[in-house]
Parts: structure tokens; C-alpha cells; sequence
């Protein structure tokens, strides 16, 4: 069965201490003032139920189980992984458009100006891979305010976290754009309504839509066209030759 | 797609882009390569090479950025660290590493490090260094060490030094070298808490058991942003378990926000809050009447002392509701003995901060929570071998006292630094003119930065050991660069903290040293041989951990093998049927010592100075993403506290025609700075804020470079009557657009 890696947050534990963002550029070696994740703030109502003042949410890519940023590359550089249902970038295939950028209903992805190519949460996947270990923003957070792991295997916390919460736990979308993000929020969080919609910028929108199917209508017309001369080619010998017997 | 593809693809263009980085990332790195020396790694912001998938090793430490000291383990690669992950086993820091304690691996990388000794060849402060060989720099410092002493007796040297396992030494030095002059940093801090809290329970400083308390009283304090372990992992905790906590601040601090209800207290009126409380706790008996006969003394004394202090009364002063202030006592006393007033930490406020803390601990006495759960509780019997130990040199010639004694009637053995530095300038009652600071920043630490270059230039000769070029540093004679902790071997260390109990820790490198620094050890076993006290100095550090340990076979395994060894001690009922170590041998509710000096048995109001018109009073405060003086040339740091602005209230701006971001100048009776104001909601209109540790002078910490404000040039000269400590929101400051 596929792993399907997710974070489980219960951001009322979050006290914005910042830890995750610090670990989070350093072991990942992220360029100054770019971040992979991020805290969000907003300030609650005195009059409701919850007595706190502020609430604080940390978040990063959800790695979606429909992304709308997967589908805005035109190069196929961002693909979700079958194997661990992580979104990962090729880079060997990223030309840096930033098409993808605005596609994130999240803002999870940014470019990065030393490399000229986006970047984004990978959950540690360098980490994870290579030496076992968690991702750097839950081994820190002092809170312990984030849950890590596989949730289509029931043996994790994650998992056992999720079904016990499953029928008050929070996912964050736009009604426009519904991507199945795989970060969930215990318990109520706030802010909810930041994600928007998926833009595509217009002229990755027409290649998508017109030119790249017109390209390849072109392409394509051409291969027959291409077949079908070697066809007739192929043809018109026997009957030269047919002619040739025949006049002798 | 083919997986090592990606990765060789992908490590390819990586390592570019590390290059690149190299290349790209900041100005500093030009600083780099101007001191560029043949010790130099190749270092950058860049820690890792992504997908280098070498060997990868974990080694123990602890962090040592702020004095909360949480275990960790670094990940190693080729000698460099890569990584910093908590430690789960630690008991006090509960497998967590903070923002700061990520950023070790900056400060541990930093290109502006201290790298070889230097002594200063222009004026002092001017910054022009020459640089010694190690061979020379002790040579000349016992020399000056020797000359001083000769001229001015062995307590011509002050000894002063932060929080860090190697400081022990420093005062074994001063010890063997015949000094008394040991004021540090903690009278800069809570000494005052110590004073009170020891007053009434016959120790100090009190243990608060934050995970298992129902109810907390939180005043000044802010535990969400102010980091301490265990506490502010507990109190989370102790909230979602359905404690209830009640913040007293003038800011809205990230912990005021989160609290369950949150007074904007008028600053330095907290004692009438308290003595309020104890009114309505004993007017209507909501105490343990059992705890109080039998555990406690002077509660009669205190009866009669709070009767008048109502809540009424205390609404008038603090600017908190009266019903408020009775229904929070009713609300406490049901919850006790599981209810507390969280002791704090930084007591450094008032000049009556003694009295207002023992205020503090004489409510927690009639709570009954000593020695309890949710309580406050005794310090455990966990004590290491007292290792190599010596007996002091006499030193005829001395002095009878320090310099600074009897300046306040309850001060403590080591002195406290501003009545050092009077003494100092003054040099009276006779001179002391050597300072040798290790891991402390007095010129940034220290209210008044003007009195402290005064005092630095009162000294014959001031020796710095850092690992960086503070403004203390600056102004010093002799730099001495010392590894940081990650390069480090320490003795073993026992700490206990709140619901987490006592643990013992040590340090073995996990990197070796960087540069051609040398620990305070090293430097002092140097110093020692050249000055005959070798004998006190002549161990190595593993032969004396060894020693400490003698006969504890648990601990050293789990050291090895965890990191950290756990006490997991009783945490309670230290004291069942023993007396405490007050001289009735009881809780002191009312004290006869103070009685006897001529001092106030049970702490009297004071009503703080009024705020003069069209001034603030200005207070000082931490976040969690930076460290008094100690983290600001944090290439990581910067980017969550690059400045530190001027908080000031929308309503009170408006007044001053001051907007958001305008550069403004904050003047108070003895300096001013130049800083942008941060227009907020979050302070009071009669109060202003600022952070620590900004506006240096040295030209030595170029991330930061002189950005921000000094708060040490303004906060004014103010110490606690009782014990000396510093007290910082004792200052007045005006403010006007720049």
C-alpha cells in the first residue's frame, strides 16, 4: 500500500516561538527571507467560547493529494510522489517559470534567488531518506504541537491521531479551488479563510489549454503526414514495379 | 523516474547553488575574506550540501545560547554540523530546541567569530587590535594580573562571568588568586527573587511545579515568549489540561494573550495586587488552617498587616477591578494547595523588588502549596563530588571586605555589579582596578552604558574571554577568543527545574575547537601556571568529570548512553517532618530576622513613581527569537528580530504626531538613543518597550552592525534598596520624532 506522509497540528498549542521556521532554513539550507513555512496569526473574539486573545498557525505545503500546482507546471517538474504522497520537484526539470507559484491556493512555494528554481516543504524528504529522521520542524517544536507520519498506516500516531479527531478535524481549502491538502488542524484553528484560489497566469494558461495541444495537433498532423507519405511511397513502388513487369 | 538520477541531477545543481550562495549571500562574507586565516573552514550560511549522503553522526550537548541549557543532539557530517535536534531523553527540556537553540549552528559558523587573542593597541574602544600568540597574550596577563595585585592587593581584580559550565572556574580562580570581588550577572537579574523567596522558605530560588498546578498567577513574567523549560512546555500543557491562568503585565504579551484573563496592571503596584488577595484569603478563611499552625509562623503578624490592604484599596493602585481581585483569591484559594504565583525569573524592577517578591512568596506560604504538587517545591538531594577540591591561599595584605559591602543590608556574598562599578569609578573604599569577564557583556548587561565605559576606563586592564567581539570586548584590553559549547568538554552539571526535577548533564565536543581558541579552562590553567597557583589548576577536565562522578555508575551510563542523567527524584514532601532552614524552622509569613536588622517583617507598600507628564516609563522585555546581548549577530536571528523598535501605544503616538516606523529619539535623564517606533495596541499608554542587546558600538559584529537602540544607554543607575540587584523600570524616557 502507498504511504500517504501528512502533518497533524493542533495550533492551539502553537506559542509562535518561531522554532520551526529557524530549524526549518537551517538544516535546509534555505536563502535569507524566503521561508518553507510559516506561522499565521489572528486575533479571536474575547466573547467566544475560546478565552485566549490570539491564536497561531503554523502551516507549510500540504503536499495535496489533487494539487493545482502539479498541474500548472508545464514541464511536469512537480509531481506528487506515489511512493510516499509527498509533492516533490524535479530539478532537473524546473525551468523556474513560477507558474506554480500562484497555483498554490496555500503560497506554500516561492523561487529561490540563488538557485533561480522553486522551492517548497518536502517534509525533510533529504532527512527522512537518508538518515531516518523526522522533519526538522517537529523534532523542535517546543509545544509538540505538530504529528508526523504515514496516515494510510494504521500502526502510526498520526494515523491513530487522525481517526480518534476524525470528525472535528480541520482542513483548509478555497471553495474554488478544493486541492485535498494532507495538513490537518485539531480542535478549531484560525485563521480559516486565507487559502485562495489557484491561479494559473494567462499565458501558461493558453500553452496549457491551446498552444500545447495545438502544438501537438501539429506534431501529431505532421507524424501522419509523415506516415502517410512513407505509406504511399511504400505503395507507389509495387504498382512502378508492377508497371516495369508489365511493359516488358 | 529514476531515483539516483534525481539525486545526482539534483546535487549537482545544488552544490551550484550552494556556490552561488556562497558567493551571493551577504556582504559579511567580504568581512570573511579580509580575515581570512589559514584556520578559517569553509564556512557560510550554507551549512550542508544537500544531498551529500555521507556518514552521518550523532553526538550529544547542550545548547548554550541562553541559561535554559536543553539537551541536544548535533548531527554531524565531515566534521561540520549539519543539524541540531533535541534531545528526548531530557527530562527538563522535554525533547525541544527553541529558534535560538537552532540557530547555535550560526553562531558556531559565525564569520565575525573571535579567532585568535588580541590586545588592544589604540584608546580603548577605538578598535585597533594587534594580534598575540597564545604564548604571549598569558604572559602579559599574568604579568598585569601580578603588577596590579602588587599595587593594589589581590581584590584589585574582579571577576565576573555569565551562566556557562566552565564558569565554576572562574570563581575557583578568583578563589586561589585571593579575590573577593565576584558581583556577576545575576545581580543584574534576580537576585531580588532569590532574596525574597529564601527569606520565607529558607531556600531560594523557589522551584515552581507549572505541569501540575490548577491555578496560576503569572506577574511580569511570560513564559510563552521568555522561554524557560520546563515551564513553558508545562504551562501549555497545564492549560489544555484545564489550568486556569491569570497574567499581570502592562504589555499583551504573547503569554498575556493566551491566558485565561489578563490585567493590564499599572507597572510596580503588583504588591498591592498580592497583599490584596492575602486580605480576602484570610478575611474570609480560605486558608488551610491545619498547613498554616503547622507549617508556618507570623501568620497572626500577617493578619493585622493585610487588613487594611482590601481589594477596594489595591484597585485604586493597580487599575485592576476590586470584584476582580476578590473573586481571583476565592478562585485560588478553592484551587489550593495546587494554586501558585509563579516566582519568575527576572526580578530586576523595582527598587523594592526584594519586598514585592517576598510579597509573592508569602501568598504562595498561605496557599499551603510548599512542598506540594502544583506548588513550589524543595530543592532535591542530587549533589555531584566536589572534585579537585582545594583549600584558598591567605593572602595577608588583603582588604577586611569587599569593595562594595554592607551597600544594602541583605545583599549576597558575591556583591552585586552596580555597586561594584560605583566602587570602581570612585575607588572607593579603595581601588579595583583589573576586570576579567568571561561569557558576560557588562556594557550591554549593565542599566546606564555610560557609568559602565566610565568604569572600564577607570581599569588599569580589562580581559574579555568571548566568542565574539562584544562592546564589552571592545572596550577591553585583551580579547581572548574561547571556543563555543558545540567545540567544548565541560565538567558535569546539576540543574533542577520546576516539574522536571534535578538531571545532570556534561559536554564532550561534538566539533573539534574552530580557530585558535582556547576555553576558559585552558585559559585560566595557563594564567594559573604562570602565576604559582598551578597546583589548584592541574587536572584535565575529564580526570575532574571523572572525580565528580566517583560512585555513580547510573549516572555516567546515561550519560553516555542518553545524553542525560534523569534524577526522577521525589518531587514532593522534601521536608515532611523536617524544619526548614528559617530560623523558626518554619514558612516566615512574617520575618523576625528583618525585625532585627530594623526592616519590615512583612513587606510594606510603596507606591511607585508617578510617570511625570508627556514621559513613559520604560520597561524592558524578551521574545523568543533572541538572548539579552548574546544572539544578536545571528545571521538566522536577524530574521525574526532584526531591530528592536520602541513599543509605544497607538494613543500615545498620536499625541506625539508619531506614526508607525518614524525614527524617533528616546531621551532619558542620562543618555538617548535614535530607534523606530512600533505603534501597538499591545502596551500601556504610560509605558514604552524595548529589546536588549542592540546598538552596539563594536564594529566587530558586522550582521548586525550598530542597528537599533542601546536600553543600557538609557535605563538610569537604580538598584533594589535591600539587596542591591538592578532595577530596571525605574527610568523615565521622553519621546519625539527624530
Amino acid at each position: 500500500m502507498k504511504s500517504q506522509y501528512a502533518m497533524i497540528i493542533d495550533s492551539s498549542k502553537c506559542i509562535d516561538c518561531k522554532a520551526c521556521l529557524a530549524a526549518c532554513k537551517q538544516v535546509n539550507d534555505l536563502p535569507e527571507d524566503h521561508w518553507r513555512n510559516w506561522i499565521k496569526y489572528s486575533e479571536q473574539d474575547p466573547q467566544s467560547a475560546e478565552t485566549h486573545l490570539v491564536h497561531f498557525q503554523p502551516g507549510g505545503c500540504m503536499q495535496c493529494n489533487t494539487p493545482t500546482c502539479v498541474e500548472a507546471c508545464p514541464t511536469r517538474a512537480t509531481y506528487k510522489d506515489e511512493r510516499d504522497g509527498t509533492v516533490k520537484i524535479d530539478y532537473g526539470l524546473c525551468i523556474g517559470c513560477g507558474s506554480c507559484i500562484p497555483a498554490c491556493p496555500y503560497g506554500a512555494r516561492y523561487r529561490n534567488p540563488i538557485t533561480r528554481k522553486v522551492d517548497k516543504c518536502d517534509f525533510c524528504d533529504f532527512w527522512r531518506n537518508n538518515f531516518g529522521l523526522e522533519p526538522a520542524c517537529v523534532s523542535t517544536c517546543p509545544t509538540k504541537a505538530r504529528i508526523f507520519g504515514d496516515i494510510h498506516d494504521p500502526k502510526t500516531r498520526a494515523y491513530q491521531v487522525l481517526r480518534e479527531n476524525s470528525d472535528r478535524v480541520v482542513r483548509l481549502s478555497n471553495p474554488q479551488t478544493e486541492t485535498k491538502p494532507n495538513m490537518f488542524y485539531l480542535k478549531n484553528t484560525a485563521p480559516k479563510d486565507w487559502p485562495k484560489p489557484a491561479r494559473t497566469p494567462d499565458p501558461i494558461k493558453a500553452m496549457l489549454c491551446c498552444l500545447t495541444p495545438g502544438l501537438q495537433g501539429i506534431l501529431g498532423a505532421s507524424i501522419l503526414g509523415a506516415l502517410v507519405m512513407w505509406g504511399k511511397q511504400i505503395f507507389t513502388r509495387s504498382e512502378e514495379e508492377q508497371d516495369d513487369r508489365e511493359s516488358e | 523516474m529514476n531515483n539516483s538520477n534525481k539525486i545526482s541531477r539534483r546535487r549537482f545543481l545544488a552544490l551550484a547553488g550552494s556556490g552561488l550562495a556562497s558567493a551571493g549571500i551577504g556582504g559579511h562574507l567580504g568581512n570573511l575574506k579580509a580575515r581570512a586565516e589559514d584556520t578559517l573552514p569553509t564556512s557560510d550560511n550554507s551549512t550542508q550540501e544537500p544531498g551529500n549522503k555521507d556518514k552521518l553522526e550523532s553526538r550529544f550537548s547542550f545548547c548554550n545560547i541562553c541559561p535554559n541549557k536543553c539537551g541536544l543532539i548535533a548531527r554531524v557530517q565531515n566534521n561540520r554540523v549539519v543539524r541540531l535536534d533535541p534531545n528526548p531523553e531530557h527530562s527538563k527540556s522535554r525533547g525541544m530546541i527553541c529558534a535560538r537553540g537552532n540557530a547555535g549552528i550560526q553562531q558556531l559558523y559565525d564569520p565575525d567569530r573571535l579567532k585568535y587573542p588580541l590586545l588592544r593597541k589604540g584608546k580603548r574602544g577605538e578598535g585597533k587590535w594587534q594580534r598575540l600568540s597564545w604564548e604571549e597574550a598569558l604572559d602579559l596577563a599574568a604579568k598585569k594580573f601580578r603588577d596590579i595585585a602588587d599595587k593594589y592587593t589581590r581584590c584589585g581584580w574582579w571577576f565576573t562571568w555569565g551562566a556557562d559550565a566552565q564558569a565554576h572556574f572562574v570563581h575557583r580562580f578568583a578563589n586561589v588568586f585571593g579575590s573577593y570581588h565576584i558581583a556577576n550577572h545575576e545581580s543584574l537579574c534576580f537576585w531580588t527573587r532569590n532574596r525574597g523567596f529564601l527569606d520565607v522558605f529558607g531556600e531560594g530560588p523557589p522551584y515552581p511545579d507549572v505541569l501540575n498546578s490548577k491555578y496560576i498567577i503569572m506577574i511580569g513574567a511570560n513564559r510563552f515568549e521568555s522561554l524557560i523549560t520546563p515551564d513553558s512546555i508545562d504551562l501549555m500543557t497545564a492549560i489544555q489540561q484545564g489550568s486556569k491562568l491569570v497574567v499581570l503585565d502592562p504589555r499583551r504579551t504573547k503569554t498575556a494573550a493566551r491566558a485565561h484573563e489578563w490585567f493590564p496592571v499599572k507597572p510596580g503596584t503588583d504588591m498591592a495586587f498580592i497583599l490584596a488577595l492575602m486580605q480576602v484569603i484570610i478575611k474570609e478563611r480560605l486558608y488551610d488552617p491545619e498547613v498554616i499552625h503547622k507549617e508556618t509562623t507570623g501568620f497572626n503578624d500577617l493578619e493585622k498587616h493585610v487588613r487594611s490592604y482590601t481589594p477596594e484599596w489595591a484597585a485604586r493602585e493597580t487599575g485592576i477591578p476590586a470584584r476582580d481581585i476578590r473573586r481571583i483569591a476565592r478562585e485560588m484559594a478553592k484551587a489550593a494547595p495546587a494554586a501558585m504565583v509563579y516566582p519568575g525569573r527576572r526580578s530586576s524592577t523595582y527598587t523594592n523588588s526584594t519586598e514585592i517578591w517576598r510579597s509573592f512568596a508569602i501568598l504562595n506560604g498561605l496557599l499551603g502549596n510548599f512542598d506540594r504538587p502544583g506548588g513550589l517545591l524543595a530543592r532535591q538531594d542530587l549533589s555531584l563530588h566536589e572534585a579537585k577540591s582545594y583549600l584558598a591561599p591567605w593572602y595577608e595584605d588583603n582588604p577586611k571586605e569587599r569593595a562594595d559591602a554592607h551597600k544594602a543590608p541583605l545583599m549576597f556574598e558575591d556583591g552585586a555589579m552596580q555597586t561594584m562599578r560605583d566602587a570602581v569609578i570612585n575607588e572607593d573604599p579603595y581601588p579595583v582596578k583589573g576586570l576579567f569577564a568571561y561569557h558576560t557583556n557588562p556594557m550591554q548587561a549593565m542599566p546606564n552604558r555610560e557609568k559602565t565605559r566610565r568604569m572600564l576606563e577607570n581599569m588599569e586592564f580589562v580581559i574579555s574571554v568571548d566568542i565574539k567581539m562584544s562592546d564589552t570586548a571592545w572596550m577591553s584590553d585583551l580579547v581572548l577568543p574561547a571556543p563555543s559549547a558545540l567545540e567544548r568538554r565541560d565538567p558535569a552539571s546539576v540543574k533542577q527545574a520546576g516539574s522536571a526535577g534535578a538531571c545532570v548533564y556534561t559536554r564532550d565536543p561534538v566539533v573539534p575547537p574552530l580557530f585558535d581558541s582556547k576555553s576558559v579552562f585552558e585559559i585560566l590553567q595557563g594564567l594559573a601556571k604562570r602565576l604559582d597557583l598551578g597546583k589548584f589548576f592541574d587536572f584535565g577536565l575529564e580526570e575532574y568529570r571523572e572525580e565528580q562522578l566517583k560512585g555513580m555508575p547510573e549516572v555516567k551510563k546515561a550519560l553516555r548512553e542518553k545524553g542525560v542523567y534523569n534524577h526522577n527524584g521525589s518531587l514532593y514532601g522534601l521536608y515532611k517532618d523536617k524544619p526548614l532552614r528559617t530560623s523558626s524552622g518554619k514558612i516566615e509569613l512574617s520575618s523576625a530576622r528583618y525585625k532585627d536588622k530594623g526592616l519590615d517583617p512583612i513587606p510594606v507598600y510603596e507606591r511607585p513613581q508617578e510617570v511625570p507628564q508627556n514621559s513613559f516609563r520604560l520597561v524592558v522585555g524578551r521574545n523568543a527569537c533572541y538572548t539579552n546581548s548574546n544572539t544578536q549577530n545571528n545571521w538566522l536571528l536577524l530574521q525574526f528580530v532584526p531591530n528592536n523598535p520602541l513599543w509605544i501605544n497607538p494613543g500615545a503616538a498620536k499625541k506625539l504626531g508619531i506614526r508607525d516606523g518614524d525614527q524617533i529619539k528616546v531621551s532619558s535623564s542620562v543618555s538617548h538613543v535614535l530607534t523606530v517606533a512600533k505603534v501597538t495596541q499591545d502596551i500601556r499608554e504610560d509605558t514604552v518597550c524595548m529589546w536588549s542587546g542592540f546598538g552596539n558600538i563594536s564594529d566587530g559584529l558586522t550582521l548586525v552592525g550598530h542597528k537599533g537602540g542601546s536600553v543600557a544607554e538609557l535605563l538610569e543607575d537604580h538598584i533594589d534598596t535591600l539587596n542591591g540587584n538592578a532595577a530596571l523600570h525605574e527610568t523615565f524616557v521622553t519621546v519625539k520624532q527624530a
